[in-house]
């Protein structure tokens, strides 16, 4: 729907670009549909972004190796592979302790941005003081809050991580989350006026169903911001065994390739969550709009 | 001028010098102007006009959707907003309004999950058949074209049985064709199920095809200018429409029209 497409340009901002290539593939594909000519219609839509993958690390492979690059600028992905797999028990652990840290905030963030935006629906004086400071929150660089957090939560505890996750993820949710329920039709709010519903009624049928495609675009941003936040969190000290501590020793003793491995798994990390955001969405609105089977291909 | 010599309590409509202003000091706009209208149990009225004379604006002060700044305005005998809570309007917009995310089955159930009312498949099903798409119950309204959308919105507003039918330039965006099929629907529905209709449009000979009476409406200020009863036979179908009656009906509404725009310069 048009409302959707409004909430996915405002947040092209923030779409980072792993986002940004999947999202490229997500809208044609239909949805719930496991025959085999659907599934091959799947590959093809996915070919040329296959096709593009393998070529660039082809060419990053053959470049490396051409002009003889040096590990500690830019590793051969040959390299980097299997140092992946030679440091797998390590980063994995490293990647699972981020993981915590990036869902916890995740939740904690979306739990209290959805919670916001619903009080602003009720209270339009709410709305109208808070919602300038929100857009104006959502365009600083709120990372630089990881030393505060540090020092609120504790420096060694996963929570002050989660902290700037959840302050992170708190504001793209609830503003799109808000605009969600607000930006209603004026006809559809006429019509529930019509048979006197109440305002729970409006709520339930109308707006909270309405802000859902919002909520699902926000929630595609903030699932990969709570990665990158939890990693940039990490790298103002902390615990050994997560992501981003383990990037910088390997970084400052030059295993450069071990390094880049831990960022495979970062990278691994913040795929998997987007496409559970994806998969949640399907499974919510199977009625939406961007799900629709294209008769033409 | 539309004085019928029933008693007040029968009338399903009766305003009494209402008028509608909106906004105040030089932004002041008078919508309204002392209307007065009486409409009995099962008419089938239009409200006619060029653009700016008011209709939309008469019509959603009857539904309650805005208030009279002057006049009385009673809906089957109680304040519109009592009518309101009551549920007594069913409301059919030009634009069908479904929610997307509900088949068109749970689009008809919608008022009926809100008011509580049993057996509401049943009930669903019932005017889906009356608006013949009983057979697109589970399809979602972007399956279904313009004119069929549009009947899921009647279906939808009669689904709760109100005893006023309110629509909006209802088939303002379909095609003649659609359009023409359509009126006849409508026409069988308000017979089949004994409602009373009100009908904005801005055509004449749909104005005069669908009504009982046609309200013809003025602009600047809006008040109603003539009441023309169209007295042709029911059942209406494809022969009224090429009827001498029918033609001398459209040819007085063009009139009427006609004559205000001489009247206003």
């Amino acid at each position: 729907m048009s409302h959707h497409d409004a909430a996915e340009r405002d947040l092209d901002i923030l779409e980072t670009h792993d986002t940004d290539v999947l999202a490229a593939f997500e809208g044609d594909v239909p949805a719930g549909t496991r025959t085999p000519a659907a599934l091959s219609r799947r590959l093809r839509h996915a070919g040329p972004a296959i096709i593009a993958f393998l070529a660039v690390v082809v060419v990053w492979e053959a470049l490396t190796r051409a002009l003889d690059v040096q590990s500690f600028i830019l590793p051969r992905p040959s390299q980097i592979i299997e140092r992946f797999f030679a440091t797998s028990g390590q980063i994995w652990g490293a990647g699972w302790n981020t993981l915590i840290e990036a869902l916890g905030g995740l939740v904690a963030g979306t739990v209290l941005g959805v919670g916001v935006a619903l009080a602003t629906v009720r209270w339009v004086g709410l709305r109208e003081g808070l919602m300038p400071f929100a857009i104006a929150a959502n365009s600083v660089p709120i990372i630089a809050l990881a030393p505060i957090m540090n020092a609120w939560f504790s420096i060694t505890s996963p929570v002050s991580k989660m902290a700037v996750v959840a302050v992170v993820v708190f504001f793209p949710v609830m503003i799109n989350t808000a605009r969600g329920l607000i930006e209603v039709e004026a006809g559809e709010l006429e019509l529930m006026r019509s048979y006197a519903a109440p305002p729970r009624e409006v709520m339930r049928r109308v707006r909270v169903p309405h802000a859902l495609p919002y909520f699902f675009s926000a929630m595609k941003v903030a699932s990969a911001l709570a990665i990158i936040a939890a990693i940039v969190a990490e790298y103002f000290g902390g615990p050994q065994d997560v992501l981003g501590q383990y990037i910088i020793a390997k970084a400052n003793l030059f295993v450069y390739p071990d390094a880049w491995a831990a960022i495979l798994v970062a990278s691994i990390l913040g795929i998997a969550l987007y496409a559970a955001v994806l998969l949640a969405e399907r499974l919510v609105m199977p009625w939406h709009v961007s799900f629709r089977a294209s008769d033409s291909s | 001028m539309s004085a019928s010599p029933t008693q007040p309590a029968h009338l399903v409509v009766e305003a009494t010098g209402v008028g509608k202003v909106f906004g105040g000091g030089d932004g002041k706009v008078e919508a309204l102007r002392s209307i007065d209208l009486a409409i009995e149990p099962r008419e089938f009225i239009s409200l006619i006009g060029p653009s700016g004379c008011g209709k939309s604006t008469l019509l959603r002060l009857v539904g309650d959707l805005t208030n009279p700044t002057s006049g009385t305005l009673r809906v089957n005998g109680k304040d519109p907003h009592q009518a309101r809570l009551d549920r007594d309007y069913g409301m059919v917009f030009q634009k069908a309004t479904l929610l997307d995310w509900r088949t068109v089955a749970k689009n008809v159930e919608l008022p009926l999950e809100i008011m509580d009312v049993a057996a509401r498949q049943e009930r669903a099903r019932e005017m889906l058949q009356l608006v013949q798409l009983g057979e697109f119950a589970g399809h979602y309204p972007w399956q279904l074209s313009g004119g069929m959308q549009q009947r899921v919105a009647i279906a939808r507003a009669l689904a709760f049985r109100p005893s006023l039918l309110l629509m909006d330039e209802p088939f303002g965006a379909l095609d003649e064709m659609t359009r023409e099929l359509m009126q006849q629907e409508v026409l069988r529905i308000w017979r089949e199920t004994h409602t009373t209709v009100i009908f904005v449009t801005h055509s004449i000979p749909e104005a005069v095809f669908l009504s009982t009476r046609v309200v013809v409406m003025s602009p600047r200020p809006g008040r109603i200018s003539d009441v023309i009863t169209t007295g042709l036979a029911h059942p209406r179908n494809e022969d009224t429409r090429e009827s001498r009656d029918y033609y001398d009906k459209i040819t007085e509404v063009r009139e009427a029209l006609r004559r205000q725009e001489r009247g206003a310069g």
